[in-house]
C-alpha cells in the first residue's frame, strides 16, 4: 500500500514537471489577437485604397496597426516572462513588418507597384515565410498550414489575373489571419490554470 | 542490487518543483506571473522562492519599471543541473512504472 502511494506521488511529481514546463512554453502562443488585428487592418487598407482612392490608405493603416500592436503588447505582456522562443518569434514578425513596410512604401513611391499581382505575390511569399518559421519553432501544424496557403497564394498570383490575385489574397487573409487568429484566441482562453499551492 | 537514488529534498516540495519547472522554460519571470501560474499565495510563494534562492537554484533581480517595483526570477545553471538530476532520479525510482 505504502509502495503504491509512493509510486503515485512520484508519478504526480513527474506530471507536474511536464505540465509546468508546458505552461511556461504556452506563453509564446497567445498571439491570436495580433493575427485578427492585422487581418482587419489589411481589409481596411484594401477597402480604403480601392474605394477611397487614397494613396495614404496603406501607410496610415499600417502605422495605426503597428501602434495598436505596440500598445497591446505593452498591456498584455506586462507580467509575461521572457522566453527565448518568444523572442525568436517576435524577431521574425518585427523583421517581416519592417521589411514589408520599407519595400512596399518604396515601391509605391517609386511607381513600381503598378500591378496588384506583384504586391500579392511578394506579400504572400513573405507572410508564408514568417508563418512557416513561427510554425516550425512552435511545432504548430495549423500555422504551417497557413504558410502553405500563403505560398500557394504567391504562386497563384504569379499566374492569375489582377482580379483573381486580389480574390486569392482576400481569401488567404480571411483564413490565415482572421480564422487562424480567432482559433489562436479560443485556444488561449481554453488554457486552464493548474494551481499548485502546496510547498 | 543497485542502490536507489535519493530525491533532492529542496526540489521535491510540490511548489518548489513547480517553480523550478516553470523557470526552466523561460529566460526570466516576474513574481506575479509565477503566482498566477501556481495559484499560490504571496507569502508561501515568497518563502519557497527564498529557499530556492538560498540553495543557489534561482537568481533574483529587483528593479523599477515605470516607477513600479518588479522582481524577476531566473533559473541558475546549478538549478538546471539539480532539476535534471532530480528528473533522472525520479525516472530511476519509477523504473518500469513509466
Amino acid at each position: 500500500m505504502q509502495e503504491q502511494t509512493n509510486e503515485m506521488e512520484l508519478k504526480d511529481r513527474l506530471s507536474l514537471i511536464e505540465s509546468m514546463i508546458a505552461e511556461g512554453r504556452r506563453t509564446t502562443e497567445s498571439w491570436g489577437w495580433s493575427f485578427v488585428l492585422w487581418g482587419v487592418a489589411y481589409y481596411v487598407a484594401i477597402a480604403w485604397a480601392n474605394w477611397g482612392h487614397s494613396g495614404l490608405a496603406w501607410p496610415v493603416t499600417m502605422i495605426a496597426a503597428s501602434t495598436l500592436t505596440g500598445v497591446m503588447i505593452g498591456r498584455k505582456g506586462r507580467n509575461r516572462p521572457a522566453t527565448t522562443m518568444g523572442r525568436a518569434i517576435a524577431s521574425i514578425w518585427i523583421a517581416l513588418g519592417v521589411s514589408m513596410f520599407i519595400l512596399f512604401l518604396s515601391m509605391s513611391i517609386g511607381g513600381k507597384l503598378e500591378s496588384p499581382q506583384i504586391f500579392v505575390a511578394v506579400a504572400a511569399a513573405m507572410l508564408g515565410m514568417a508563418n512557416a518559421a513561427s510554425g516550425m519553432i512552435l511545432k504548430w501544424k495549423p500555422q504551417l498550414a497557413c504558410a502553405v496557403v500563403w505560398w500557394a497564394t504567391a504562386v497563384f498570383a504569379s499566374f492569375g489575373s489582377e482580379e483573381q490575385s486580389s480574390i486569392a489574397f482576400l481569401v488567404a487573409l480571411f483564413f490565415c489571419q482572421i480564422v487562424f487568429g480567432l482559433y489562436g484566441m479560443v485556444r488561449d482562453t481554453r488554457k486552464r490554470n493548474p494551481g499548485v499551492s502546496h510547498a | 542490487m543497485p542502490e536507489l537514488p535519493e530525491l533532492n529534498p529542496i526540489i521535491h516540495g510540490k511548489l518548489r518543483l513547480a517553480l523550478l519547472s516553470l523557470l526552466s522554460g523561460v529566460v526570466e519571470a516576474e513574481f506575479t506571473w509565477l503566482r498566477a501560474k501556481t495559484g499560490s499565495t504571496d507569502g508561501n510563494l515568497g518563502a519557497q522562492l527564498t529557499k530556492l534562492e538560498e540553495a543557489g537554484y534561482v537568481a533574483v533581480e529587483k528593479k523599477f519599471v515605470q516607477r513600479k517595483p518588479q522582481t524577476l526570477y531566473r533559473m541558475t545553471e546549478t538549478g538546471r543541473q539539480a532539476l535534471t538530476e532530480y528528473v533522472q532520479a525520479l525516472k530511476q525510482l519509477l523504473g518500469g512504472a513509466i
